[in-house]
C-alpha cells in the first residue's frame, strides 16, 4: 500500500483550537450594526383554512419595523423536491391554508427580540378549522380531507437546471388519496420467487418519527445592501450553494447578487439542508427594510417546524430456501411527510436506493409511497431512509433465520453482495466490504458465545437445531443478548449543483490556500480536505489555510449532504492540488534544466531524482513562477462531478438511472442488556465496521462512527417525536430524550479499508451510514436476550414488558 | 426598570445594567459579547450554556443576571491563558473530542469543575459530571477520553 504522510493519520482537526476557546463563530452568535430581530406567527391548527389575517395593531407597536403575510409574497414556492413530476408545495408564509400546527403564517422584524414576540400576539388571524388527518392509514382513505388541492403555477427547479426528464404531473399516476410521491421498482419474477422459496414470513415494522437535535438551533442573518443590490446571507446549512440557489429564485436576485458567507454550522444531521421559511423571511425582510435581520429559532420551534425523520410502516415479505438464499422479497413502504412533501418523494426512494446494494435478492418487488398528513414536516436525517427500511429488512432477517435454525450472521454472509457485482440499476460495486464487515462487528460482540439462539421454528416444518445453552442466566433479572444488521450509503450523487470545484493557491512561502465551498458541520470536512490538498502537494497540514463555505470566494460544492464530502469534493479538491503541482514541477523543471519526468518532491523540496542535491525549494519555484510566468502564482484547480460516468440522474419515481459511484458498508452489531423486572435495555457494546474505502483521518472516521452509534442507539431505543392530533407533546432535550454521556456503550469501532479506486486515497461515504444498522441489531439483540421480538421502534421499557408479558 | 451589577468575568470587572428577567447568559452573549457560552435550548437542558459561578458549573439560562451580581463568573473565554491552550483545551483538540463545537465551550467548563474537584475520576464519575451536557455528533467517547487523558496526566 502506498506510504502517506498526512492522509490516513489522525491528525488534529484544524477548526479544533477555534472551537476549544469559544472563538469559532456559528450563526447565532452574529451581530450586526443596525441588526433587527425577527420572529414567526405560527398556527395553532393542524388544518385550517385562513379566513383574514389582520396586522393592524402589531404594526403600530413601537420598534416594529414590518410585519408581513402569505399575501405579500403570494407567489414564492419552493421546497427540497421541486420537479415536474414532484412541483415544490412549499411558501414561506401560508397563503390559503395552514396545513400543520407549527406552519408559519407571519413573520415580523422588529428592535428587539421580545418587541417582537410581543407584536405577534397583536397579530389577528381567523381561521375555518377544517378537519385533519394524521396517520397515513387516515389519509390515504377515500373521503379524507384533502390536504394540497391546488394545481401550481411556474417552473420547477429542475427545468432551471436543464435536467428534468419528461415526466408528467405524479397524480396522473397515483390515484390515492393524499399521496405526494410513489416509487415503484421491480426486478425478477416475484411469483415465480416465491414459488420456489421453501419458507415465506410476512411481517410489518413501524418506525418513529425522531428529531435531528444539532445543538445549534436554526438560525439566519441577512443583510441586504440597497445600493448594490446585493444580499449576504449567514444560514445554519449543509449546502451554500444549493440555498443560494434557491433563495435567489425565490427573492427574484440574480444568483450572483446572493451570498452566503461562512459561519460555523453547530451540528446538522439533515436537518439543515432544506430551506426555511425563516430564511426566506430573513432576506426579504431585510430587502424591504434595507438592514440587517436576524432569525433564530427556539428550541421548541426547532422541534416542531425543522423536519424530522420520516415515520414509516414496512410491510414486508420474503421468501428463502432451507439454506438460507433469499429468493424473493416484497416490501411495502408508507412514509408520513407531515404537512408537506418535504422530502417525501426521496425517502421513499431511498428506502430502496439505500437498501438494495445489501443483498442480493434475484426476485423482487418494492413500492413506497409518501402520503400527506397534518403532522410536522418531514425530511432528510442522517441515513434518510436507511434506519428504517434496515430495520424492517435485518429485523426479518433475523426471524427468518430463527424460523430455519440458522445463525443471522450465517445468512446474511450467504446473502451479501461481493466486490464486483453489477447493481438491477447498472451501478457497479467497484469494491464491497460487507463479509469482512460482518465478520468484524460479529466477532466484536463475540457473536458465537455471547449468542442464546431463542428459536421459534414452529410450523415451518423445517427441522430446527436445538437451542445452546443460554448464558447460565436463565431465570436471573438481567439477561444478555446479541444482534446484528447491516447498512449502506451512497457517497453522493447528481443533485444540485451536481459536482464539486476547487482551487489551490500556492504562496511564496511554499505553503497554499485551499478555497473549497464545502461547509464545515462537525463532520471534519475542512481538515480531510486540507489533508488531500497536503498530501498531494507534499507539504503538511500546517502549511494549509482554508477559505471555504462562501458562495463569492469559492467554486461550487456540492454540499455537505448525501454523504458526498469525501468523494466527490475530495476528488476536486485532489486534482486541484495535483493541478497547482503540475504547474509547480514545471517551473522547477525549466530552473533546474531538467525534464520533469526526472523530478521527484519531499518536504517542501523539489530534486533531481538521479542528483538530489539538485534541488530547488517549493518557495523558491513559487517565486519564479511569478517572474518567468507573466506573474503566474500558480493556481491550481479541479472539479469532480457527483457521479463522472452518467448524465442520467435517478428516477425517484422508477428508480432507474445511476446512483453512485461508489457506496459505503457497514454492520454493526451491540450486545445488549434486558431488565426483565422493568423492561428497560441497555446497549453494553456495539461493534461497528465501517467499509469507508480508506479512512483520511482516522480520528474523525471514528468520530463519525461513534456519533452515528449513539443516534442510531437513542432512536432504536428511546428517541421519539410524541403527535397527538399533530401537537407535538415532546419539545424539548426533558421529554425528547437522546443519549447522555451515562448511556455510552463500550464502543469497538474499526474500519475495513476496501480502498475504493474513484475515491480520493480510496476514500468513500462513512458519515451517515452506521446509524441504519443500529435499530435491527439492538432488537435483534433483544431477541436474543430474552425471546420478544419488538417491531417498532422506539424499543421502550413498555414494549419489551408487555411482549414479556404477553 | 434596569440595575447596575458588578460582574467579574474571567477576572475581569465589568459594571453592567440588566433588566431584572434577564438571565447570566444573555449578559455574557449581548452585553459583554462574549458568544462562547453557547444557547443550545434556553430551558436548563443541554448544557452549552455552563459557565463556572463562583468556581460551581451553572445554567447560565437558567440564572439572573441580577442574582450573580458581585460573583465571579468564569466562560470559555478566560480558559486559556496568554495564547496557551488548557489542557482539557488540548486534549479535547488532539482526541477528537470536538466535531461541530457547539457543546464545547459548556463541556470543557463542566470538565474543569470535575477534575479541580476530583482530580482522578473514574470513568463513570466523568460521565456522570457531563450528563447535563449534551453532544449529539461525537457519542461522548472521544470527550471521556480526552477528560481522562488530563486525569491521568497523559503527555498531550
Ligand atoms: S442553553 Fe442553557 S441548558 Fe441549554
Ligand atoms: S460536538 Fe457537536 S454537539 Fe458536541
Amino acid at each position: 500500500m502506498a506510504e502517506y504522510t498526512v492522509v490516513g493519520k489522525g491528525l488534529p482537526r484544524i477548526d479544533g483550537p477555534e472551537k476549544a476557546t469559544g472563538r469559532a463563530v456559528f450563526t447565532v452568535d452574529l451581530k450586526l450594526p443596525g441588526m433587527l430581530h425577527g420572529k414567526i406567527l405560527r398556527s395553532p391548527h393542524p388544518h385550517a383554512r385562513i379566513i383574514s389575517i389582520d396586522s393592524s395593531a402589531a404594526e403600530k407597536l413601537p420598534g416594529v419595523k414590518a410585519v408581513i403575510t402569505g399575501k405579500d409574497i403570494s407567489a414564492v414556492r419552493y421546497a427540497f423536491v421541486d420537479t415536474p413530476r414532484y412541483p415544490a408545495d412549499e411558501r414561506p408564509l401560508a397563503v390559503d391554508k395552514v396545513r400543520y400546527i407549527g406552519d408559519e403564517v407571519a413573520a415580523v422584524a422588529a428592535v428587539s427580540e421580545a418587541v417582537a414576540e410581543e407584536a405577534l400576539a397583536l397579530i389577528k388571524v381567523q381561521y375555518e378549522v377544517l378537519p385533519a388527518a394524521f396517520t397515513p392509514e387516515e389519509a390515504v382513505m377515500p373521503g379524507a380531507p384533502v390536504i394540497h388541492e391546488n394545481t401550481l403555477e411556474g417552473t420547477s427547479a429542475w427545468e432551471d437546471w436543464g435536467a428534468a426528464g419528461r415526466a408528467g404531473d405524479y397524480r396522473d399516476e397515483v390515484d390515492i388519496n393524499n399521496a405526494s410521491a410513489r416509487s415503484a421498482i421491480s426486478f425478477g419474477d416475484i411469483g415465480e420467487g416465491f414459488r420456489q422459496a421453501d419458507h415465506i414470513r410476512e411481517d410489518r415494522f413501524e418506525t418513529a418519527a425522531t428529531a435531528h437535535c444539532a445543538l445549534e438551533p436554526h438560525a439566519a442573518v441577512a443583510s441586504y445592501d440597497p445600493v448594490n443590490g446585493k444580499l449576504d446571507l449567514w444560514l445554519s446549512t449543509m449546502g451554500i450553494f444549493l440555498k443560494r440557489f434557491v433563495l435567489s429564485k425565490a427573492l427574484k436576485l440574480p444568483i450572483s447578487k446572493v451570498r452566503v458567507r461562512h459561519s460555523y454550522v453547530g451540528g446538522a444531521f439533515g436537518g439543515k439542508i432544506d430551506v426555511f421559511p425563516y430564511e426566506f423571511c430573513a432576506a426579504y425582510l431585510s430587502m424591504k427594510l434595507g438592514r440587517p435581520v436576524k432569525f433564530e429559532l427556539d428550541r421548541e420551534e426547532v422541534f416542531t417546524t425543522t423536519r424530522q425523520r420520516h415515520p414509516i410502516t414496512v410491510n414486508i415479505k420474503t421468501g428463502v430456501k432451507k439454506d438460507g438464499t433469499i429468493v424473493a422479497q416484497d416490501i411495502k413502504v408508507y412514509a408520513d411527510n407531515g404537512g408537506y412533501r418535504g422530502s417525501g418523494a426521496i425517502v421513499v426512494f431511498l428506502c430502496h436506493g439505500f437498501s438494495f446494494p445489501i443483498y442480493k435478492v434475484p426476485n423482487y418487488r418494492y413500492e413506497g409511497i409518501a402520503v400527506y398528513t397534518n403532522n410536522p414536516i418531514r425530511g432528510p436525517q442522517r441515513g434518510h431512509g436507511a434506519p428504517q427500511i434496515r430495520f424492517a429488512i435485518d429485523s426479518q432477517l433475523d426471524l427468518l433465520a430463527r424460523d430455519i435454525g440458522l445463525d443471522p450472521v450465517e445468512m446474511m454472509l450467504k446473502n451479501v453482495r461481493h466486490k464486483g457485482d453489477i447493481l438491477p440499476n447498472g451501478d457497479r460495486l467497484t469494491r464491497c466490504g460487507l463479509t469482512e464487515a460482518i465478520k468484524g462487528a460479529s466477532e466484536g460482540v463475540n457473536w458465537a458465545a455471547g449468542r442464546r439462539q431463542f428459536v421459534s421454528g414452529a410450523g415451518t416444518g423445517i427441522k430446527v437445531a436445538t437451542a445452546a445453552k443460554g448464558s447460565g442466566k436463565d431465570g436471573t433479572r438481567f439477561r444478555r443478548g446479541v444482534g446484528i444488521s447491516v447498512c449502506s450509503m451512497f457517497s453522493g450523487a447528481m443533485y444540485y449543483p451536481f459536482a464539486s470545484a476547487a482551487m489551490v493557491k500556492l504562496h511564496d512561502d511554499g505553503s497554499a490556500t485551499l478555497f473549497t465551498g464545502s461547509q464545515e458541520l462537525g463532520q471534519g470536512c475542512y481538515t480531510t480536505l486540507a489533508q488531500v490538498a497536503a498530501e498531494e502537494l507534499g507539504i503538511g497540514l500546517e502549511d494549509i489555510r482554508l477559505v471555504a463555505g462562501d458562495t463569492e470566494l469559492t467554486p461550487i460544492d456540492l454540499g455537505s449532504f448525501l454523504s458526498g464530502g469525501a468523494l466527490v469534493t475530495g476528488n476536486a479538491v485532489k486534482l486541484a492540488a495535483a493541478d497547482a503541482r503540475r504547474q509547480l514541477l514545471e517551473v522547477a523543471a525549466e530552473i533546474l534544466e531538467v525534464r520533469v519526468e526526472e523530478l521527484g518532491y519531499k518536504d517542501k523540496q523539489i530534486y533531481v531524482r538521479e542528483n538530489p542535491a539538485k534541488s530547488i525549494p517549493y518557495g523558491r519555484a513559487i517565486q519564479a513562477s511569478i517572474f518567468r510566468k507573466n506573474g503566474n502564482p500558480i493556481i491550481g484547480s479541479g472539479s469532480y462531478k457527483g457521479y463522472p460516468e452518467t448524465d442520467r440522474y435517478p428516477s425517484l419515481a422508477k428508480g432507474k438511472g445511476l446512483f453512485t459511484s461508489a457506496y459505503g458498508f457497514a454492520a454493526q452489531a451491540v450486545e445488549v442488556e434486558v431488565d426483565t423486572l422493568t423492561g428497560k435495555v441497555r446497549v453494553l457494546r456495539a461493534a461497528t465496521f465501517h467499509d469507508c474505502g480508506f479512512p483520511l483521518n482516522k480520528t474523525i472516521v471514528e468520530g463519525q462512527v461513534q456519533g452515528c452509534v449513539s443516534m442510531g442507539m437513542g432512536q432504536a431505543l428511546s428517541e421519539e417525536i410524541v403527535l397527538e392530533k399533530g401537537q407535538l407533546f415532546n419539545a424539548s432535550f426533558l421529554n425528547y430524550r437522546l443519549p447522555i454521556a451515562t448511556d455510552t456503550p463500550e464502543t469497538l469501532d474499526d474500519v475495513v479499508e476496501s480502498l475504493e479506486p474513484n475515491g480520493p486515497f480510496g476514500a468513500k461515504e462513512v458519515g451517515e451510514g452506521s446509524v441504519a444498522g443500529m435499530l435491527a441489531a439492538v432488537a435483534n439483540a433483544v431477541h436474543d436476550a430474552v425471546g420478544v421480538r419488538i417491531y417498532s421502534t422506539p424499543i421502550t421499557p413498555e414494549k419489551v414488558l408487555s411482549a414479556l408479558e404477553g | 426598570m434596569k440595575r447596575l451589577i458588578n460582574l467579574v468575568v474571567n477576572g475581569e470587572s465589568h459594571e453592567v445594567a440588566v433588566s431584572p428577567e434577564q438571565t447570566l447568559l444573555e449578559v455574557l452573549r449581548e452585553e459583554l459579547g462574549l458568544t462562547g457560552t453557547k444557547k443550545g435550548c434556553n430551558q436548563g437542558e443541554c448544557g452549552a450554556c455552563t459557565v463556572l459561578v463562583d468556581g460551581k458549573p451553572v445554567s447560565s439560562c437558567l440564572v439572573l443576571a441580577v442574582s450573580v451580581n458581585g460573583k465571579s463568573v468564569s466562560t470559555i473565554e478566560g480558559l486559556s491563558q496568554d495564547g496557551r491552550l488548557h489542557p482539557l483545551q488540548e486534549a479535547f483538540v488532539k482526541y477528537g473530542a470536538i466535531q461541530c463545537g457547539f457543546c464545547t465551550p459548556g463541556m470543557l467548563l463542566a470538565a474543569k469543575y470535575l477534575l479541580e474537584n476530583r482530580p482522578k475520576p473514574s470513568e463513570q464519575e466523568i460521565k456522570e459530571a457531563i450528563n447535563g451536557n449534551i453532544c449529539r455528533c461525537t457519542g461522548y467517547v472521544k470527550i471521556v477520553e480526552a477528560i481522562s487523558a488530563v486525569a491521568q496526566g497523559a503527555a498531550l
